[in-house]
């Protein structure tokens, strides 16, 4: 057994290519002496420009009539107001001390935190492994890898539940704790299989000088693969965090006490039982969505990359 | 003929430091691949024998066989469940394509902040469901922006014959940025010469996009559509929140996964959750392997 199947994803250049807003003219016409074009160019500019105008609205006017709101006192959110005619930070203040928002947002950063660290470390770990060193089984191993990819969360949830109410051998109670939470989701196939394809591009040139040097297999790993591998970290990190994140599915299964709610579990709560504080609930979404936000913003070209293998979300 | 090959031509000799490299090599993989075989392929294992039992909250009551199975056939509520699930599937994923199609083919165009509306229009997908979902109970509740910019007075959400389909329209929204990118992807994969000869057969953009893009981007098409019914049928977040997880107003919202969801955890009928969970599994699994054998394909051809 030689090669493994590795899962279908669209072209990883042409989804970089996108990442980087690279020029990219394909459609777009090339300027030639073809006759009729000038008009025909034209028309499309004007179509795509009036297209781009309703879509921009779809899309932005919701997070900013949001946003709005989060800013309003109570009573003004039953008005249409573009702004709030009164600024105030109640609404945040509110969900942050009275709806225990505060409580949540820890929660979630120490979850999000320790998962996006050991998923990196264990992922560039495991990576360098199947990418480089050479043992009996490796390739049966990384098919295995590949297919947990196949293992759909849904089919997960009945299992994992009943293992972490009772787990094996040590009879262990990990549901509604933070090690349970953490323990499922410590490393992921999709953050190792992408570290190994990264490390697989990078030349062995280096290596066999630190071996040269001396160095052994975790030194060598430590001090020269991971430092070359800096941005594959980062998308990965971004990857992970972004996905814990924002997890809604396993946090409401498995963190079931008030104490131990995730930021979206506790938005999600809140919603079922004040749905009509809009100003409150608006805040809690804009501290949910604030991770996310800023790290897109500083890193967007580093989100895109992880699309073509993570899917879609439900 | 004959050839003396020296036998030891075909021994296998070993490289010096071989075990180590091996050994250490099993260390570095040791904790994920014990993670992947204890959180999840053992738990697709468990699942199917959790599926052979009837068993309760304190554990397995009885190997009943494959009668979870066929209670799940009859059960009026997983029915209603799989109504709804197939339902919301075939209204998402034209809806998914087809917003995903446009997208794409807007911001392949010269425009200016090219970079920026890309960016803009993924972001929904980046959001978590919860927030999502938060904004969607907000704009779409009974004296929310929507009802008054349209002149309405729906309770979207709350009414048995809007709440599912709010929810598809939620979810083709939210996605269709993902989907934009695979359609990009998937632009940006047809050489340029085919349309400079159809702008010199004298074809204009609408006859453009529709006899030469549309066709020559099946392979886009076909990617797009699998892993939006894939993603269509495992709906649940959405349904789970703006129904409190009653799966309401009257069972309109309840999707498969939320049945597996109340069935494992309030009812505590594990065998049963898990049988749904496994017919769920399968279905999904001929779509990943259909995906595989169309890509497998092309690649090949």
């Amino acid at each position: 057994m030689t090669s493994v199947p590795e899962p279908p994803a669209p072209p990883f250049a042409a989804v970089e290519e996108l990442a980087s807003g690279g020029p990219v003219a394909v459609g777009a016409a090339v300027p030639s002496g073809i006759p009729g074009r000038a008009k025909t160019e034209l028309i499309q500019r004007i179509l795509a420009y009036a297209a781009l105008t309703v879509i921009s609205l779809l899309f932005f006017v919701p997070f900013l009539w949001s946003l709005s709101t989060s800013f309003k006192p109570l009573p003004e959110t039953a008005n249409f107001s573009l702004l709030p005619n009164t600024w105030t930070i109640a609404g945040y203040r509110s969900a942050l001390t009275d709806y225990n928002f505060g409580r949540y947002l820890a929660n979630s950063a120490i979850l999000a935190g320790s998962v996006t660290l050991t998923s990196v470390f264990m992922s560039a770990l495991g990576g360098y492994a199947f990418a480089r060193l050479r043992f009996p089984g490796r390739n049966i191993l990384f098919f295995l890898v590949l297919g947990t990819l196949m293992i759909p969360d849904q089919l997960r949830l009945v299992p994992i539940y009943r293992m972490l109410t009772i787990f094996p051998v040590t009879h262990w109670n990990l549901v509604d704790t933070y090690q349970g939470y953490w323990a499922i989701r410590m490393v992921s196939a999709t953050a190792l299989f992408l570290m190994r394809q990264y490390f697989l591009t990078i030349p062995r040139d280096l290596e066999e000088a630190a071996k040269l040097d001396g160095a052994g297999y975790f030194k060598t790993f430590w001090r020269v693969m991971l430092p070359l591998a800096g941005p594959a970290l980062a998308a990965i990190a971004i990857l992970e965090f972004q996905g814990t994140w924002n997890d809604f599915f396993w946090g409401n299964l498995l963190l079931q006490s008030a104490q131990h709610w995730t930021i979206q579990v506790g938005l999600a709560q809140f919603s079922f039982q004040y749905q009509t504080l809009w100003n409150s609930l608006m805040a809690g979404t804009m501290i949910a969505l604030a991770p996310v936000v800023l790290v897109y913003l500083f890193f967007q070209r580093y989100f895109v990359a992880g699309v073509a293998s993570a899917g879609v979300k439900g | 003929m004959a050839v003396a090959v020296p036998r030891s031509r075909f021994r296998r000799r070993r490289r010096p430091g071989a075990a180590r490299e091996a050994l250490v090599g099993y260390g570095f993989v040791l904790v994920p691949m014990g993670v992947f075989v204890l959180f999840f392929i053992y738990p697709m294992v468990y699942a199917i024998y959790i599926s052979r039992y009837d068993w309760g909250i304190l554990g397995p009551l009885g190997n009943v066989g494959w009668k979870n199975y066929s209670t799940l056939w009859h059960d009026t509520l997983f029915r209603r469940a799989v109504k709804n699930t197939l339902e919301y599937t075939i209204w998402v994923v034209p809806a998914q394509m087809a917003l995903g199609l446009l997208l794409a083919v807007v911001v392949n165009q010269r425009i200016r902040f090219r970079t920026f509306f890309r960016g803009a229009f993924y972001f929904p997908s980046l959001a978590s469901s919860a927030a999502i979902t938060a904004i969607a109970l907000y704009l779409l509740n009974i004296n929310g922006l929507f009802n008054h910019i349209f002149g309405l007075h729906v309770a979207w959400f709350f009414d048995t014959r809007t709440a599912l389909p709010a929810i598809t329209g939620l979810n083709a929204w939210t996605t269709s940025g993902t989907m934009m990118l695979f359609y990009l992807a998937a632009l940006q994969a047809i050489p340029t010469e085919v349309y400079e000869a159809a702008a010199i057969d004298g074809a204009g953009p609408w006859r453009t996009f529709w006899k030469v893009t549309f066709p020559l981007l099946k392979p886009g098409h076909f990617f797009v559509a699998v892993v939006s019914i894939i993603g269509a049928m495992k709906v649940f977040d959405q349904n789970y929140i703006v129904s409190r997880g009653t799966g309401g107003p009257d069972y309109a919202t309840y999707s498969v996964v939320l049945y597996i969801f109340n069935t494992a955890i309030h009812d505590a009928k594990l065998g049963l959750a898990a049988a749904a969970g496994v017919v769920l599994f399968v279905v999904i699994f001929l779509f990943t392997i259909a995906q595989w054998v169309f890509f497998g394909r092309q690649e090949a051809a």
